[in-house]
């Protein structure tokens, strides 16, 4: 196609009936997700936990701090719902500001890990050449650890608390969000539509945000709703192993592993302490999952 | 001469996400045993469809809603897929497809994929294997066959990659060959050879094809006789030359003449106005009506049916 | 030079980047992060005389680049270092507690794959169904569980309740099922659905009706011609998910008291004994390049397509 023969009127009229076609595309992927029980179902599970995060004080009269050594260890009751801890704490309750803990950490975490991953991905695949294999050496060099291997001595040195823990896990796992970042850019790069647009004179710029942006996000999404499992299964995984948020913070990993010592007197601590984290994540990857299903339904049918 | 295959009045319709696609709507023909029979039409008119339901090979979203295909006197459609697989397929009728590199499991050598045929039928040692494979492509006409044996379809070019193909379906040894335009991946100069194999093979072996195309050109050079087949149904039954000297039915004239055109170079190359109709929401009637300039109120009601206008010769339309 | 030639030559190429990468990474945790390594590695009241004791064993005065190269020069040598906690060498530690890990990881990655492949594989033919439901379902279950809660409850349930298996350490044989299923149930998930979807592509072929075409039997079709083109981006798969494996079973030795590298490393961070530390991450991440090298070049041998071209 010689572009200089075709009308440049044409061309617009493409490029605008494509900007047509993405809303229309996308009110179809809304309703394909609405469709979906399990995305609906992770959507209820996900609003549960924020409620909880936002209204723990007022879902419970009890402080998660306080202790109260004459209670320890008692087993679900009317007063304790799911029993105490061995300081006496309230495990509920504890769970309760833990979903904040939790809700905190990951979000934290996605805008660490995903502005570095975006920032890499963008510069990588967009400017390519030696930025491009530079720092895709450095991923390579990165993804031979594994995740929690490599976060846990970061975390080791830095020490305990919310912040470390972030920046731990932040270091080392952008790497995914990177490569899908960046060959989706390759794709885009590719796509006839930007041709189009270079031939009749738009600006980087205006390529940028008129076509490779718009064309992103469904990866975008698709990386975010990837990305909180993880970084709650991971944070949990640290804080459980001693190295992230430890008690007195009501962090859910920490409970899980406070709870391990007294499994055969009081096995109710780990175990809600670990369906709470199951629960979100659950949420969450329904969620994940149906939108990926709504996104592009072709791997499923 | 004896009827081989019978296709009476058989029906498939679609299931997909859009709606019901009725992609074959009554389709009629029969071959003859030793026949070469063309089985023409333009792209999305069914003739796959038809080929594929020969075997009952649809993809599963297929419901095969009536109609009946007679083969050797058994109707093909009341089969089980496991009656399929063991009386039919191969050993009775077989078929080749029309882009042979993905046609060919790309993983296994000629060699295997050609044994693995002639293994179904024959129990024979290793080395007797190797010469049966040999001998079968000899017969397709492919040159240095013994470097070829270990080799991958990917290391082939597309014309001997589609002779493999008929030399794996044949070493089944069947009655009845379906060729789904074969030629249709193929660059033009490889087609004529390819042609050229397939005209050997009929003669020398006696073999019945049932060759689906929507070229016209191949059509008169090796069919002897031809089903026209448009949007779902048959609409004329002819040997070919008949087809040539006197097309009845208006829409096998403008195909002709839209060949002819191209080969006479004539300046009125008649072009067929209109498009070829989406399935899912047919015309009612003849679904020629709207594009068809002879068309009255009875085209547009009722469904014309196959009616015999001349030796061997049979048309659907209400205005012959 | 061919093309395989020059594909291979930059394989290598990469590897030996990464390798050194990786010793860079491992090398520089301890000293970039803010404060002092000797304090970091005895505690914030260790007495001055020790620190510089430690600085002295470890070269912690001299330049970044020298402690690197000493650090290397020792690895070449085969010397991992000394463990500040226990004082003994290295390679005593982990030659003693590899064999456990080795097992557990193996026994879990052989767990997660057959159940991931059989339940990808019997999805893909029975699309739609409640089977191919259910895949999907438990597959989404299973990655949301931590591994350490699953080994708990696994732990409570079969251990302490039943008593079917022990609970702790690696008494006996049956010692390493609930450690290995923890491990291998979580990351079954990770194969099931790309084996599904790979499947269900393979079974969409054109090869794969015109296999039907010759009359050969469905369960031939689809072991023989489906499987074979199916499975090799498996392979792919399984070098993927080997860090995730290995850092599942260091999760999984601390809750099964596992005496593997896995508990020795999360030990040797919590009690700052950073020459382990290194060691142990230097040795993870060199398994994983070679691991990834190795299988790309069973991918390449594998399928044919890439095998004979050039």
């Amino acid at each position: 196609m010689r572009l200089s023969e075709v009308n440049v009127e044409e061309i617009k009229m493409e490029l605008a009936n494509l900007k047509n076609k993405k809303s229309s595309q996308l009110s179809l992927v809304w309703k394909r997700f609405k469709s979906n029980r399990l995305a609906l179902l992770g959507f209820v599970f996900v609003m549960i936990i924020i409620f909880i995060a936002i209204f723990a004080p007022f879902l419970t009269p009890y402080k998660p701090y306080a202790t109260d050594p004459s209670n320890r260890l008692m087993g679900p009751s009317r007063t304790h719902l799911l029993g105490t801890d061995s300081l006496g704490r309230d495990v509920l309750t504890r769970l309760f500001y833990g979903s904040r803990i939790a809700l905190q950490i990951g979000v934290l975490i996605i805008l660490f890990e995903g502005f570095i991953g975006i920032m890499m991905g963008v510069l990588s695949g967009f400017f390519g050449g030696v930025i491009d294999s530079i720092i895709m050496r450095l991923v390579d060099i990165l993804r031979s650890f594994p995740v929690i291997i490599l976060a846990m001595a970061i975390a080791g040195i830095m020490g305990q608390g919310i912040y470390n823990v972030v920046i731990a896990l932040g270091i080392v796992g952008w790497t995914t969000y990177a490569r899908m970042v960046r060959s989706k850019i390759l794709s885009i790069k590719e796509a006839d539509y930007i041709e189009a647009g270079y031939s009749i004179g738009e600006s980087t710029y205006s390529i940028i945000t008129r076509y490779i942006v718009p064309n992103a996000i469904p990866t975008a999404i698709v990386m975010i709703s990837i990305m909180m499992p993880t970084a709650l299964i991971a944070s949990a995984t640290l804080s459980f192993l001693g190295l992230g948020v430890q008690p007195p913070t009501p962090s859910w990993g920490s409970m899980v592993a406070a709870g391990r010592n007294y499994l055969l007197q009081a096995p109710w601590i780990s175990t809600s302490a670990g369906f709470f984290i199951m629960f979100t994540v659950l949420g969450f990857n329904f969620i994940g999952d149906g939108l990926r299903d709504a996104l592009d339904p072709t791997t499923k049918h | 001469m004896s009827k081989l295959l019978d296709i009476n009045d058989l029906k498939v319709y679609f299931n997909t996400e859009e709606g019901v696609v009725k992609a074959l709507a009554g389709v009629n023909f029969k071959i003859d045993k030793g026949s070469f029979h063309g089985l023409i039409g333009e792209t999305g008119c069914g003739k796959s469809v038809t080929g594929l339901s020969i075997l009952k090979l649809l993809d599963n979203n297929a419901l095969i809603e009536g109609g009946k295909i007679i083969y050797k006197d058994e109707n093909l459609l009341d089969k089980t897929e496991k009656q399929m697989q063991r009386d039919f397929r191969g050993n009775e009728i077989a078929m080749i497809f029309q882009d042979p590199g993905s046609s060919l499991n790309p993983v296994f050598t000629i060699q295997d994929q050609i044994q693995e045929s002639v293994k179904m039928y024959k129990k024979a040692s290793k080395q007797e294997y190797r010469n049966i494979v040999i001998e079968e492509l000899k017969k397709v006409k492919l040159p240095d066959v013994e470097g070829l044996l270990d080799k991958y379809p990917h290391q082939l070019s597309g014309g001997m990659k589609q002779r493999v193909m008929i030399a794996m379906m044949l070493a089944c040894n069947p009655n009845l060959l379906i060729a789904d335009e074969p030629t249709t991946a193929l660059d033009v100069s490889i087609q004529a050879q390819f042609l050229q194999v397939l005209k050997n093979l009929k003669e020398k072996f006696d073999m019945t094809v049932l060759y689906i195309t929507h070229d016209l050109a191949v059509v008169s050079e090796i069919c002897d006789y031809v089903s026209v087949m448009y949007a779902g149904r048959i609409v004329e039954n002819v040997p070919v030359r008949e087809l040539f000297k006197n097309p009845i039915h208006p829409y096998s004239y403008k195909l002709v003449h839209s060949v002819l055109g191209v080969k006479t170079l004539l300046e009125n190359l008649e072009e067929i106005p209109g498009s070829v109709p989406r399935l899912i929401d047919p015309p009612s009637g003849c679904r020629f009506h709207p594009r068809c300039e002879e068309a009255t109120d009875i085209c547009k009601t009722k469904i014309p049916q196959l009616k015999k206008i001349g030796k061997n010769h049979y048309v659907a339309c209400h205005r012959r | 030079m061919s093309n395989r030639k020059k594909y291979w030559t930059n394989k290598i190429i990469r590897t030996i980047i990464t390798a050194i990468g990786v010793t860079l990474i491992a090398f520089l945790i301890l000293h970039l992060t803010p404060g002092d390594p000797a304090r970091i590695m005895l505690g914030s009241y260790a007495s001055e005389e020790n620190l510089e004791a430690v600085r002295e064993k470890y070269n912690l005065n001299e330049p970044l680049y020298i402690q690197y190269w000493a650090w290397i020069s020792s690895l070449a040598k085969g010397d991992l270092g000394t463990s500040i906690r226990y004082n003994r060498s290295v390679n005593t530690l982990i030659k003693d507690r590899i064999g456990p890990t080795l097992v557990l990881t193996l026994t879990g990655l052989i767990i997660s794959v057959v159940l991931g492949v059989v339940m990808g594989i019997l999805a893909a033919l029975k699309r739609n169904s409640w089977l191919d439901y259910l895949t999907t379902v438990q597959a989404i279950f299973w990655i949301s569980i931590p591994s350490f809660w699953l080994g708990i409850l696994f732990l409570y349930i079969f251990g302490l309740q039943l008593r079917w298996v022990p609970i702790a350490g690696m008494v006996s044989y049956t010692s390493v099922i609930l450690p290995a299923l923890s491990l291998g149930l979580r990351q079954e998930a990770w194969f099931a659905r790309p084996m599904r979807a790979e499947m269900l592509e393979v079974l969409n072929q054109e090869y794969i009706r015109a296999a039907k075409a010759k009359g050969l039997k469905y369960y031939i079709v689809v072991t023989k011609h489906a499987l074979r083109n199916a499975l090799i981006p498996i392979i792919t798969m399984l070098a993927l998910r080997l860090p995730w494996i290995i850092g599942g079973s260091v999760v999984i030795e601390v809750v099964f008291s596992w005496g593997g590298i896995g508990s020795l490393l999360v030990n040797s961070v919590k009690a700052r004994d950073y020459p382990v530390v290194q060691a142990i991450l230097l040795l993870i991440s060199i398994a994983v390049v070679l691991a990834n090298l190795f299988a790309d070049i069973i991918y390449t041998w594998v399928d044919p397509r890439i095998r004979t071209e050039g």
